[in-house]
């Protein structure tokens, strides 16, 4: 039960700062641009990205929990930091299936939460999620599957935009057959709808939703909507025109000398 | 209430058994591991078995006659098991069916004289309905 191999290979580092709280059994939040780690005692414990659904939204789409039994154990247990004991000790959800669930949700938020980023992290000492402890993994680990995950996406199909950019259909899936999730996946590409989109609308791990996306992608079933294309940019940013106003530079250092 | 770790250990009672995982096969990940691995590291072996559920998962010839073909929201594929026999041992690959979506199975690798296949494969699905069920 324990990974016998951390030490054989040199451990990646995706981030010194969760190497050092690692190295130091800190406890905490680790705050970055795409998504926060949580630790325990320099273990990971929990993670949340905006990127992909929380561990409500899986449990509660495909019916393992009803909304209001998710509701009741986090106001019951909530205060406690012990909703993930909560749901299983008051037997709303089954042990290895939350621990499946959260484990899921757990390396699927650090992916996106130890994307790259100029932004400095931030760690603040002492804080602990609600969820409280499930099954903590070593940091080490979370960081070796993350960079395998960029891997793995890259072996599929090396094209980085369809992880981010609106999505549009490009092909027919007449020409070559699509298994059934994957066809959910597809079924939701409509040219406006990002992965992460797709992901919570289908209460979906959003790393399995970038996979079947990129296998789409490689099969040339979708691609990135192209920039200009309707739908693409949602928000319209003003041209930025070429050329400046030369009048107005000339009429405005005219009143500058004038002052 | 059995957990990942409890279940391993179960499938670890049965006769000839040498490792076993469970392991997401969208992913590759191993979310829990026990005894020894085929190469010496779980983590490989992982995404290698997880290649080999996939590609069951996913072929026409094996969803055909399916109850709940398109528009499901079921996450199990209707593959069960898949079974590969080396000259050494056994391998199972055991589908998990949960009620949240997920893509996650069993892998027990047998040892060929020790272990008996036809009481494995019983029993690792039972085990596989334990580890989802309350």
């Amino acid at each position: 039960m324990t990974a016998a191999l951390a030490d054989e290979t040199a451990a990646p580092v995706l981030s010194p700062m969760l190497q050092r709280l690692a190295a130091e059994r800190a406890t905490g939040a680790l705050m970055r641009d795409r998504g926060t780690l949580y630790l325990a005692d320099g273990k990971v414990v929990h993670a949340e990205s905006p990127a992909t659904p929380g561990i409500d939204v899986l449990l509660t789409r495909g019916g393992a929990l009803r909304r209001e039994g998710w509701w009741d154990a986090v106001a019951e247990a909530g205060a406690g930091q012990r909703v993930g004991r909560h749901l299983v000790d008051s037997g709303r959800v089954p042990g290895g299936a939350l621990e499946l669930c959260h484990l899921g949700a757990l390396y699927d938020a650090a992916f996106f939460a130890l994307a790259p980023t100029r932004t400095p992290a931030r760690f603040r000492y002492g804080v602990a999620h609600w969820i409280g402890p499930v099954r903590p993994v070593p940091v080490d680990a979370v960081q070796r599957e993350t960079l395998r995950r960029r891997e793995l996406l890259d072996r599929i199909w090396p094209d980085a935009a369809v992880d981010t950019a609106p999505l549009t259909r490009t092909g027919d899936p007449a020409d070559a057959p699509v298994p059934p999730g994957r066809r959910r996946v597809l079924e939701h590409v409509d040219g406006v709808r990002t992965a992460t989109a797709i992901a919570q609308e289908l209460g979906r791990s959003a790393f399995h939703v970038l996979v079947d996306l990129r296998r789409l992608a490689a099969a040339g079933l979708v691609a990135p909507t192209a920039p200009g294309a309707p739908g693409a940019d949602r928000i319209a940013l003003p041209e930025v025109t070429a050329d400046p106003d030369v009048a107005l530079l000339r009429r405005l250092r005219d009143a500058l000398e004038a002052l | 209430m059995p957990g990942i770790d409890e279940c391993l250990l179960d499938v670890m009672r049965l006769p000839g058994a040498r490792g076993a995982a469970v392991v997401d096969w969208t992913s590759g990940l191993a979310l829990g591991t026990i005894g020894d691995s085929p190469n010496g590291d779980h983590e490989a072996t992982a995404a290698e078995t997880a290649e080999v559920a996939r590609m069951a998962a996913e072929q026409p010839a094996f969803a055909a006659g399916s109850p709940d073909a398109p528009g499901g929201t079921g996450s199990a594929p209707p593959v069960e098991d898949v079974i590969v026999t080396t000259s050494a041992g056994y391998h199972i690959l055991r589908f998990v069916e949960t009620d949240f979506d997920s893509s996650v199975f069993l892998h027990l690798w047998l040892d060929r004289a020790e272990g008996n296949l036809a009481l494995a494969r019983i029993r690792i699905g039972e085990i596989a309905e334990r580890l989802v069920l309350a």
